[in-house]
């Protein structure tokens, strides 16, 4: 199943993958380069069609700081946090119930209401925009960090309840089995038996779902406008002049936006790539 | 002792527009909601709130900067609930589904006041309709043809102001292999821009907005004349290939490289000239030309304005905070070059000592006889706009398709002004 290893294959191979190894890699990360390059041009360079040169000046330190100092750039940073760190909380622990309740528990339309959650990641949620935004003005949640992070958790959950319930099946069901002999209560055997045994689940879901929020844009700007609630990926927008956009402003808002989630990958890479194979294996 | 200093104060700091009503000391809240969300203009407006609030510190004023692209859809919402005594927004047609709606406040009484009425008249046609005046302006700019000196002196050019003389340039322009106009069509309004000031100059101002408020049939032969002119510009070689693909600050480069002569654009164009390293000696401006001798001559000038939604809570205030932002001081102030760098609305206020600020501002006070248009998207209806503004789009690249392209907005224009 897994491809002859590098240095097993012929000498030809071998040079072939050397050579195009750094070519893909290059395009690859060519369109987040030119951003980083761009984040440190001044303004006159896009003027000048100087898109892809080295920068006549370097502006870096001037860029980064109207990012930081001159717009609402510090703002939208924070509501990221404050919307992303409770749907993160919110989704797991959801979770973590719905994936017990239907990876130990035999009951009718056991796997109906697994499906269900499931099924919720098929939807294509573009076609929930309308319905939610009424939903979320009825509500009086229109507008609200409270809106976003609600409606982020009740979508998350279908996907965390798939991850957790097949992570929660592959446990030896015979501690939780010695656990109901020892007399224990149900919540107790949740609370001291089950979720020690998960905590590898939580994090890799935790670190997951923290990228899938943060780089969140589509629900950003179909349920939150302006400063006091939207997150830095649709602040990022605020850099349109009227009549100019500032490339380089946008790029600097566009690098240090993307810097918690990459923080948090390099950081959490082993629970990351956990994450992405857990919820493969039943 | 205190109450008299501070009144001194106040009365010295005041500007000749506010010292005409004396009025009782304002107190409340008062609520603006602005779309000036770009940090030099948001600071120009924030430093002029806080001189407001100076001369009325018993004004609780809390301000709102929303981004100006989510305003143009909040303004639909917050005009409706929860919402401010004062609110920025365009004039003229921009302004036209509020006003019928009933949630701009109207303001004829200000407009009423001589320190208003004698200073403010240019712009008084773009805040008016059914006769009644809907709010106030608070800076606007002009449009015209910016063009590389140094290259006109070395093809030996003059600013032309005839159809012919600018028709003979164009062509000496192409000859040294350069395009005459830069353009970038990506997003349409610049296409805009030519059709206004084609139209305006082929059939007259008045004729422009009949045909903007779609009293006028797109296959008139008026109409079609106007794009016979536009056609001997494009079939001259006189736009630059693919202008459809840029934005018009991709379309930039090719004035500042010299491989195109000159924009038609407005004066916001300016400061990344600039910024490119042209200078005041390679740069300059001249008023579109005439085309036919007939009409007189009529200038685009985007107006950005002030309103009190008629839901206002404060409304005393909110008209004394409009009556502040129109006075001569404060127009001189906000709009010169360090902060908005545009035209004051106020007659008496002073202009920039700004080359391209001089001349658009005596262009717009004395040589645009014809009236004042606010800009194509501006003065027709928005689904009007964006349907022609396609159709000007595909006409510079296909100019062969006149025909075809006239009969489906004939076709637009009877589907869109019906309801």
């Amino acid at each position: 199943m897994f491809p002859k290893p590098i240095e097993k294959q012929p000498r030809a191979a071998q040079i072939t993958y050397q050579a195009m190894l750094p070519i893909a890699l290059l395009l690859w990360l060519g369109p987040l380069l030119a951003v980083a390059l761009f984040s440190v041009k001044p303004a006159a360079d896009f003027t000048n069609a100087n898109y892809w040169g080295l920068p006549s000046s370097f502006e870096g330190a001037v860029n980064y700081g109207q990012v930081f100092f001159n717009s609402d750039m510090p703002r939208y940073l924070l509501n990221s946090f404050l919307i992303t760190i409770p749907t993160v909380i919110g989704a797991v622990a959801l979770s973590c119930m719905t994936g017990f309740a239907l990876g130990i528990y035999k009951f009718r339309s056991n796997l109906w209401i697994f499906f269900l959650f499931v099924a919720g990641n098929f939807v294509p949620f573009q076609i929930l925009m309308v319905p939610v935004r009424d939903l979320t003005l009825e509500l009086g949640l229109y507008n609200t960090k409270t809106g976003l992070v609600l409606f982020h958790i009740a979508f998350q959950t279908g996907f965390c309840t798939l991850f957790m319930r097949n992570f929660i099946r592959a446990l030896p069901f015979e501690l939780i089995e010695a656990a109901r002999v020892e007399g224990i209560s149900e919540v107790r055997i949740f609370w001291y038996v089950v979720l020690p045994l998960m905590k590898p689940a939580i994090a890799a879901l935790s670190v997951l779902i923290f990228t899938f929020i943060w780089n969140d844009y589509f629900w950003a700007v179909v349920l939150t406008q302006g400063a006091e609630s939207q997150p830095v990926t649709a602040g990022i927008t605020s850099f349109n002049a009227q009549f100019r956009a500032a490339y380089q402003l946008m790029s600097a808002g566009s690098i240090v936006a993307a810097l918690p989630p990459v923080a948090m990958f390099f950081l959490m890479q082993k629970h990351f790539i956990a994450g992405l194979t857990l919820g493969a294996v039943k | 002792m205190h109450s008299i200093y501070k009144r001194t104060t106040a009365a010295l700091a005041m500007s000749v527009a506010l010292a005409v009503p004396a009025y009782a000391e304002l107190t409340g809240e008062l609520r603006i909601f602005l779309d000036t969300s770009n940090p030099a203009p948001r600071a120009t407006m924030e430093a002029m709130i806080d001189r407001f609030a100076a001369e009325h510190p018993g004004l609780e004023i809390e301000t709102t900067v929303i981004d100006r692209e989510a305003y143009k859809t909040q303004i639909r919402n917050f005009l409706t609930a929860d919402t401010p005594d004062v609110a920025t927004w365009y004039a003229a047609n921009r302004m036209k589904p509020y006003v019928e709606a009933g949630l701009f406040e109207d303001v004829s009484d200000l407009w009423a006041e001589p320190e208003i009425a004698e200073n403010l008249a240019s712009t008084k046609g773009a805040m008016t309709i059914d006769g009644k005046q809907w709010g106030v302006p608070y800076t606007y700019y002009q449009w015209g043809v910016y063009y590389r000196k140094d290259i006109f002196d070395e093809l030996g050019l003059s600013e032309p102001t005839t159809w012919e003389e600018e028709l003979a340039n164009c062509q000496k322009i192409v000859d040294s292999g350069r395009a005459c106009y830069t353009i970038g069509t990506k997003f349409l309004w610049t296409a805009g821009g030519w059709f206004d000031y084609l139209n305006m100059r082929t059939n007259g101002f008045d004729f422009h907005n009949q045909l903007a408020n779609g009293e006028i049939s797109w296959e008139d032969d008026r109409v079609k004349q106007t794009f016979a002119n536009w056609k001997q510009l494009i079939d001259m070689g006189a736009f630059i290939d693919n202008h459809q693909t840029y934005s018009w600050q991709e379309a930039l480069p090719f004035m500042v490289n010299g491989e195109a002569a000159a924009y038609l654009m407005g004066n916001f164009a300016v400061a990344p000239l600039r910024e490119a390293g042209l200078s005041d000696d390679q740069l300059d401006f001249y008023q579109f030309v005439a085309i036919n001798p007939d009409v007189e001559l009529a200038e685009d000038a985007p107006t950005d304005t002030f309103h009190i939604p008629a839901n206002a809570s404060n409304k005393e205030a909110a008209r004394e905070f409009l009556r502040f932002v129109v006075s001569a001081d404060e127009q001189t102030e906000i709009n010169n070059g360090s902060n908005l760098g545009q035209l004051p609305v106020n007659a008496k206020s002073s202009v920039d000592n700004d080359k391209f600020l001089q001349q658009g501002f005596n262009m717009l006070s004395s040589n645009s006889p014809g009236g004042v248009a606010q800009f194509w998207d501006r003065d027709a209806p928005a689904e009007m706009a964006k349907v022609s503004m396609e159709g000007f789009q595909e006409f510079m690249v296909k100019p062969d398709n006149a025909d075809r392209i006239l009969a489906k907005l004939e076709r637009a224009r009877q589907r869109i002004y019906d309801n």
